[in-house]
């Protein structure tokens, strides 16, 4: 994690009002997880930002009412998360076998991470991860990057989000990472660095805000990341083809 | 609309209906922890008080950052829903539930404009945000938090009360206000810190 030069105790009106984006949030998350005394101050702010929506109180259409009541009767719910009973239910095999698989990455990047005082971070992620894998249109799919190794990814579009993880892509020389990005008819969007392997395998990238037409693409960039991709990618998985 | 051709989003799309006037009452929101509880464990007529006491702020805020009622309306109920299925992850400790259900209300209308802005060649939302002040609340109780939240938003600087409710109400990043106000982003950082503060200070905040 590298150390930045601006103060990211400035950031915490913004965090709690959502205006960060992409990769200040994601910083800003990781300093928050260390950072005992923002987390308090965050969550002051946040229950002042929440009270601001009593000022834009409008009635609902009568039938909102009857569809999210007639939805939820049929939409099953997550059971609680308890330390003892970290697996997620898998909704069918296939999810259930990629529920295994990022378990491992989950474990071993959480020893990883864990050595950088970064767990509660991990922790922050699970609840991202296991809310894309308990969606109820969770979908997996896999594919071999160019040089070897191969890539995991679940999918919710109705949460417009993914995981991603990886194993045995071909080692990489120090000043290289892999780079995750979004490639659709916007261009493409950085979507983080792709975290180091242990053992062989990635711990999990979640990935928000997806939209029609993007594909989950791989490059291999400058360690310090790239803002647009510099390389032919070594993956490419669209993800419209994925039938859900 | 890119975001409805193959991306199901669960729900009527009946557009441009004006919101029907079907108050009831909002519950008590200081049960609505004791409520969510009662949801996690699959309890259905819980959670239709649960919707009673926040659908209107829901689908308000939607309203207000996404400006299209048939997407608000989307939203809202996709923020509905996952306070149902997601009612056990309510965690009392980290904060209120009002707040926990705002804030899954706000990010969801915050992704979803700005991936509506990221396709659509990210153009410049020039204008500011429509926030319809006289929208009524149907009781009491909303009118009076209403209307503590103006009196605490009017007790802020110029720019203070921009930069947040351009955030809050418009889902802008602070990038975008700094642009909009033409101040520096250092700047727009800092009046959102110091009047998220003292709007938390004038609205008598537990946290």
């Amino acid at each position: 994690m590298k150390i930045r030069r601006t103060d990211p105790h400035t950031l915490l009106g913004a965090y709690a009002l959502d205006a960060l984006t992409g990769a200040d949030r994601a910083r800003f998350a990781r300093h928050l997880a260390v950072c005992e005394s923002c987390r308090r101050e965050a969550r002051g702010l946040q229950e002042a930002t929440g009270r601001l929506a009593a000022a834009a109180v409008t009635q609902p259409p009568d039938r909102l009412r009857e569809q999210v009541l007639a939805t939820a009767a049929r939409t099953r719910q997550l059971a609680p998360l308890t330390r003892e009973t970290s697996a997620w239910p898998g909704r069918r095999w296939g999810v259930a076998i990629a529920c295994g698989l990022l378990a491992v990455a989950l474990a071993v990047g959480g020893i990883a991470i864990n050595t950088q005082h970064q767990l509660s971070v991990e922790q922050a992620h699970a609840r991202d991860i296991a809310a894309v894998l308990n969606a109820p249109d969770a979908t997996m799919m896999t594919a071999q990057a160019a040089d070897g190794g191969t890539a995991t990814v679940v999918m919710s579009k109705l949460d417009r989000a993914l995981v991603f993880t990886a194993s045995s892509l071909p080692a990489l020389p120090s000043s290289r990472r892999y780079q995750l990005w979004l490639m659709g008819p916007r261009g493409a969007h950085p979507e983080g660095m792709l975290p180091m392997p242990h053992q062989g395998m990635t711990a999990p990238v979640v990935v928000k805000g997806l939209t029609a037409g993007d594909k989950v693409g791989l490059t291999v960039e400058p360690a310090g990341g790239a803002s647009h991709p510099t390389a032919p990618p070594v993956l490419l998985l669209s993800l419209t083809s994925a039938s859900s | 609309m890119r975001d409805g051709q193959s991306w199901p989003s669960p729900g009527d799309r009946g557009a441009g209906q004006p919101p029907a006037h079907d108050p009831r009452p909002a519950g008590p929101a200081g049960d609505l922890g004791a409520l969510l509880a009662q949801v996690a464990r699959g309890d259905q007529p819980a959670f239709e008080t649960v919707y009673d006491s926040v659908a209107g702020q829901v689908f308000g805020l939607a309203r207000s950052v996404l400006r299209d009622p048939a997407q608000a309306e989307e939203v809202a109920q996709e923020v509905l829903l996952e306070v149902w299925r997601t009612a056990s992850r309510f965690d009392a400790s980290r904060g209120s539930a009002m707040a926990w259900v705002m804030m899954l209300a706000h990010r969801r209308a915050v992704d979803r404009v700005r991936s509506r802005q990221a396709s659509a060649e990210r153009e410049v939302r020039a204008s500011s945000p429509d926030i319809d002040y006289d929208v009524v609340a149907e009781t009491v109780e909303g009118r009076l938090d209403a209307e503590r939240v103006r009196k605490c938003l009017g007790a802020l600087t110029e720019l203070q009360r921009e930069s947040i409710t351009l955030a809050y109400y418009g889902g802008y990043t602070y990038r975008e206000v700094a642009g909009l106000l033409d101040v520096a982003v250092g700047t727009v950082k800092t009046r959102m810190r110091d009047g998220l503060i003292r709007l938390r200070d004038c609205l008598g905040v537990d946290w």
